[in-house]
C-alpha cells in the first residue's frame, strides 16, 4: 500500500473540515494511506510572504524536513491549493539559490531534503492514484453530470513554481472528473481569481468576482462547480447568498470539492462526505 | 512633489528579485488583474513608479492592499517580471515605515494572520476574525448574514489547534535576525543624502 505524508493546513482543520474528511475517506477507499505530519505548523500563506521572504520559505521547508527526515517518506499530499503553492515556492527557491538554502537551514535548524514530491488535490488523484485505477474503483459513476472544473489561481500559477503544463487552460482536473463518469464543460473562468482572503474585508469585490465566475459556469451548462481549494470553495459557495440577496432571480449553483465527488464515485457513504456543510444546497447524487 | 529614491528602488529590486527596468509597459499585468478595476493604480502603474524610483507613490497606493496574489501578472509578463513579488515587497516597505493606509483593511488581516500563526503555530481563524472586528469596529456588522450562516452550518471551528509552537518561535526569531542583518529595514523614505525632490518644473 502506498503511504503519502499528509499536510492538511489550517483551513482543513477549520472552516473546510469537509475537505479533510472527504479527502481522507476517498484515500482510504482508494487504498492509499495518509500519514499526517506530526505537529505541523502553518505554511505562512500570504501573511508570511508579505512580511519576510525568508520566513515564507522556511515554514514549508520545515515541513519538508519532517516528511523526509522524520517520516522517511518521499511524497506529501497538500490538498489546500494555497498551502501547495507555498510548498512549491519553497522548493523552487531552495533549488534556485544556494544562499537561500543556507539561510533557510539556519532558520529551520536542520538540513532540508531535496526532491520531496509535493502533490495537490488534483495530482493525488491524477498521479498517485492514477486514472487507470479509477476504472476498477468507481462503483457509482457520476452519470454524465455536467461539471465546471475550477482551478482558481494557485494550482497552476506561476507555472515556473507549480510546474503546470498549461496554466491558462489546465485540464488535469477535467481528466479526473471524466474518469469518475462526469462530463466537464468547457468554460472561460476556470483559472480566474475568486478574490481569496479579500473575503474577510473587501466583500463587495469578492462578490463581484464570484458572480462572474459562477455566471459563466452556468452559461456554459454546468450543474455544479468543482473546487480543489478551501478558499475558492467557501467563496464561490457562500458569496452566492449575497448575490441572491440582491438579485432574487439568481439561480444558485452548487460548489463541491473534488474529493467529495471522488468519494461518492468510489462508494464512500454520503454521511462521510460533508455534503450538508455547504451553504448552496447540493442536490443528492444517486 | 515627488520623492525619487534610488536606494529604495534598489531595495524593492533586491527584495523581490525583480529588475523593474525590464518593464516596457505592455500592461498585460493590468489587463489580467482581477482587482485593478477596483483600485486606484493598476499593476503597470505600480511598476512604472518603482521603475522611476518613485517607490513612495507605489507604497501609498491602495492597490497593494487589494492584490490577492493570484499570480496572473507574474505568469503573463512577457519580460518574466515577478510583478506579484514586487507587491509583496511594497507591503513590507509600507509596514516598516508606517505607511499603511487607513482604508486598507487587508493590511490588518495580514498582520493578525501572522500574529496568530506565531502565537499558535497555526492560523486560528476565529481569533483572526474576532480581533479584526475589535481593531476595526466599523466592520462589526459587515458581512453578518453570511457569517452567521457559516456558523450555523458548523463551518467555524471555535477551538484552536496547536502546531509545534517551540519550533515556530525559533523560526520566527532566527528569520527576523537574518532579515535585519541585511540592513534592508534602514533605508528611509525622503533621505536628504540620496533622494531627489522633483516638482512639476523638474528636479532641484
Amino acid at each position: 500500500m502506498t503511504t503519502l505524508a499528509y499536510y492538511p493546513g489550517c483551513s482543513l482543520h477549520g472552516t473546510s473540515a469537509e475537505l479533510d474528511r472527504s479527502f481522507r475517506a476517498s484515500m482510504q477507499a482508494l487504498d492509499i494511506e495518509l500519514a499526517e505530519i506530526p505537529g505541523w505548523e502553518c505554511c505562512g500563506n500570504t501573511a508570511a510572504h508579505s512580511a519576510s521572504r525568508l520566513l515564507a520559505i522556511a515554514l514549508p521547508a520545515n515541513e519538508l524536513v519532517k516528511v523526509g527526515r522524520d517520516m522517511g517518506l518521499d511524497s506529501v499530499a497538500v490538498p489546500c491549493a494555497a498551502c501547495f503553492s507555498r510548498f512549491m515556492a519553497a522548493e523552487h527557491e531552495l533549488a534556485a539559490d544556494e544562499q537561500v538554502r543556507r539561510e533557510v537551514e539556519l532558520v529551520v535548524g536542520r538540513n532540508v531534503p531535496t526532491g520531496i514530491k509535493i502533490l495537490n488535490l488534483v495530482d493525488v488523484y491524477h498521479d498517485a492514484v492514477g486514472l487507470q485505477r479509477f476504472k476498477a474503483k468507481v462503483t457509482r459513476p457520476l452519470g454524465g453530470l455536467k461539471v465546471a472544473a475550477y482551478y482558481g489561481c494557485l494550482l497552476t500559477r506561476p507555472p515556473k513554481v507549480t510546474l503546470a503544463e498549461d496554466p491558462e487552460c489546465p485540464t488535469r482536473m477535467d481528466d479526473v472528473l471524466r474518469a469518475l463518469g462526469a462530463a466537464p464543460v468547457q468554460w472561460s473562468y476556470k483559472t480566474d481569481c475568486c478574490g481569496a482572503s479579500l473575503a474577510l474585508c473587501e466583500q463587495s469585490i469578492v462578490i463581484e468576482l464570484v458572480r462572474r465566475i459562477v455566471a459563466d459556469a452556468r452559461a456554459c451548462g454546468a450543474e455544479a462547480i468543482v473546487a480543489a481549494c478551501p478558499l475558492c470553495q467557501i467563496n464561490l459557495d457562500s458569496r452566492q447568498l449575497d448575490i441572491k440577496a440582491k438579485d432574487p432571480a439568481w439561480q444558485p449553483l452548487p460548489v463541491v470539492f473534488l474529493s467529495q465527488l471522488v468519494g461518492h464515485a468510489v462508494g464512500v457513504p454520503a454521511g462521510q462526505l460533508g455534503w450538508n456543510k455547504h451553504l448552496t444546497a447540493v442536490p443528492s447524487l444517486s | 512633489m515627488t520623492t525619487i529614491s534610488p536606494a529604495l528602488s534598489h531595495r524593492v529590486g533586491a527584495g523581490s528579485g525583480v529588475n523593474s527596468a525590464k518593464c516596457y509597459q505592455c500592461k498585460r499585468c493590468t489587463v489580467g488583474c482581477p482587482v485593478a478595476e477596483f483600485a486606484d493604480l493598476h499593476p503597470a502603474q505600480i511598476m512604472r513608479a518603482v521603475q522611476l524610483g518613485d517607490v513612495e507613490r507605489a507604497v501609498r497606493a491602495r492597490f497593494i492592499w487589494l492584490c490577492t496574489g493570484c499570480q496572473t501578472c507574474s505568469t503573463r509578463c512577457p519580460q518574466g517580471i515577478d510583478v506579484a513579488a514586487v507587491m509583496d515587497e511594497l507591503r513590507m516597505v509600507a509596514r516598516e515605515r508606517g505607511l499603511v493606509r487607513k482604508d486598507a483593511p487587508f493590511a490588518n488581516i495580514l498582520k493578525l494572520n501572522l500574529d496568530s500563526m506565531k502565537r499558535w503555530g497555526r492560523l486560528y481563524e476565529v481569533e483572526l476574525v474576532a480581533l479584526d472586528k475589535l481593531t476595526r469596529p466599523s466592520s462589526l456588522f459587515d458581512d453578518l448574514p453570511t457569517s452567521l450562516k457559516l456558523v450555523a452550518k458548523g463551518k467555524v471551528n471555535p477551538v484552536p489547534k496547536f502546531g509545534d509552537m517551540r519550533q515556530m518561535r525559533r523560526m520566527v526569531k532566527v528569520a527576523k535576525r537574518i532579515d535585519e542583518s541585511r540592513g534592508m529595514q534602514r533605508i528611509p523614505i525622503g533621505d536628504p543624502e540620496s533622494d531627489m525632490r522633483v516638482t512639476e518644473g523638474g528636479a532641484r
